[in-house]
């Protein structure tokens, strides 16, 4: 009786290895899916993946407040992106559908949305959006103020080109969202975490454990 | 097929779950001595399967092993799977906790199906129908998954029509690939250890 018992086990424990065996050269993916929001100025955005780094494609997004009302809904791009300038300043609850019973959500903070909202409203205030005086493009002038950032880490008082304080800090707020995108991207890659094989070992292991477990209290149901 | 958190409704999760207590509890009523480890071997094994990705369209889509489950383990199937998808649910955050009577249900009926109609076939003389049994337990079993998910999801207010379609379009390689490797698994068996196909019928039927 033991030995049928113990080749049937090993047989199987042969089956499972092979399964690992093929698991480790195929990109382990699972059925999790992600959504990841940020705000750059007056607009938030979006990036949902499904773990393992898929992008979820043309799938429905809703926004909720804090009280759960609907304010707004889209659906991603084909990059797996979507953007929508801040509706209201509360607690944004945004919502992932993707199909088949996915679903995913991420909050952005009431205090995340303020800092933007600031801006928000100086925009609205009447805005020198033309050329800028001195002649320089959007550009050059932003080139400067990030040398002067560098060189005078506290430029509160006016500038030379003759910028307000205020434009000045719309300039930075902008060249920095730029330039933080791909940090932001970094920590959104970061945060799409594989199974790891230590989560999956630690798995199989629990499993294992049950059963011996499960083998003591037969055991001793046997022995009574 | 993990159907996440917080997408069905309480009647549907309650459902599920007294579906999966039922399935589970006479489960571990049939569980003997000897089948504790063959069931934590492939609960093991499905735990293990959920990581393995078919490249499909637009989404993830990946092995199921729900089929061999079945067919091996009958209603031991259920506690089987219930303890890979808790698993799953804590370590990966596939699922998820107030989901796993569905998940379990989703899973382990199609299993419990295949042993049943196609269990007596697969453990016949006729080998090239036994293979032939095998295959169809594995595709089935995912098909049947699939089916069961489109219909818990109907009350989400998701079409069944277009869940159906759609889940059942992307699982179509798994489908394909499960009912190979059941085939190869039951071919194998037959070979080395039949009685591991035929003893379990004994004591069920």
């Amino acid at each position: 009786m033991k030995k049928p018992h113990n080749t049937r086990f090993f047989l199987i424990i042969l089956f499972l290895t092979a399964i690992i065996l093929i698991g480790s050269h195929v990109p382990a993916l699972a059925h999790k899916v992600i959504i990841f929001a940020w705000v750059e100025g007056d607009t938030v955005f979006t990036e949902s993946k499904f773990s393992g780094g898929k992008k979820v494609l043309h799938a429905p997004v809703v926004i909720f407040d804090k009280d759960g009302k609907k304010l707004l809904e889209g659906k991603t791009d084909n990059k797996g992106e979507f953007s929508f300038k801040i509706p209201k300043v509360t607690d944004l609850r945004i919502v992932l559908n993707a199909a088949m019973g996915h679903k995913a959500e991420w909050t952005v903070p009431e205090s995340e949305l303020r800092e933007a909202g600031a801006i928000v409203e100086k925009k609205s205030a009447p805005e020198p959006s033309g050329p800028i005086p001195v002649g320089l493009s959007k550009e050059e002038v932003q080139q400067i103020v990030i040398v002067k950032k560098k060189s005078a880490p506290e430029p509160s008082g006016p500038i030379a080109v003759g910028l307000s304080k205020e434009e000045v800090r719309k300039i930075v707020e902008d060249s920095l969202d730029k330039k933080l995108r791909p940090i932001v991207r970094m920590i959104t890659e970061s945060k799409n975490t594989k199974p790891s094989l230590t989560e999956i070992i630690g798995g199989i292991g629990y499993i294992f454990g049950l059963m011996g477990i499960a083998l003591y209290f037969k055991n001793r149901g046997k022995k009574r | 097929m993990h159907i996440s958190e917080g997408v069905l409704s309480a009647p549907v999760l309650v459902t599920g779950a007294a579906l999966a207590v039922t399935g589970i509890s006479v489960g571990l009523k049939k569980m003997d001595y000897e089948k504790i480890p063959e069931a934590a071997v492939l609960s093991a094994a499905f735990f293990v399967a959920s990581l393995i990705h078919v490249p499909m369209g637009p989404s993830s889509v990946h092995l199921v092993l729900n089929g061999i489950n079945g067919l091996l383990l009958g209603w031991l199937c259920f506690p089987s799977i219930l303890v890979a998808l808790a698993l799953q649910a804590i370590l990966f955050q596939f699922g998820g906790i107030t989901v796993l009577g569905v998940n379990t249900v989703v899973m382990a009926l199609p299993g419990l199906i295949g042993y049943y109609v196609f269990g007596r076939l697969i453990k016949g003389k006729n080998r090239l129908l036994s293979l032939a049994a095998a295959f169809a337990c594995g595709f089935f079993s995912v098909l049947l998954s699939g089916i069961l998910v489109a219909g818990a999801l109907l009350s989400t207010g998701e079409s069944f029509i277009t869940a159906a379609k759609l889940i059942l379009l992307a699982h179509l390689p798994v489908m394909i690939i499960e009912g190979i490797i059941t085939l190869f698994c039951v071919a194998f068996l037959k070979k080395v250890k039949p009685e591991i196909l035929g003893g379990v019928y004994e004591e069920a039927s």
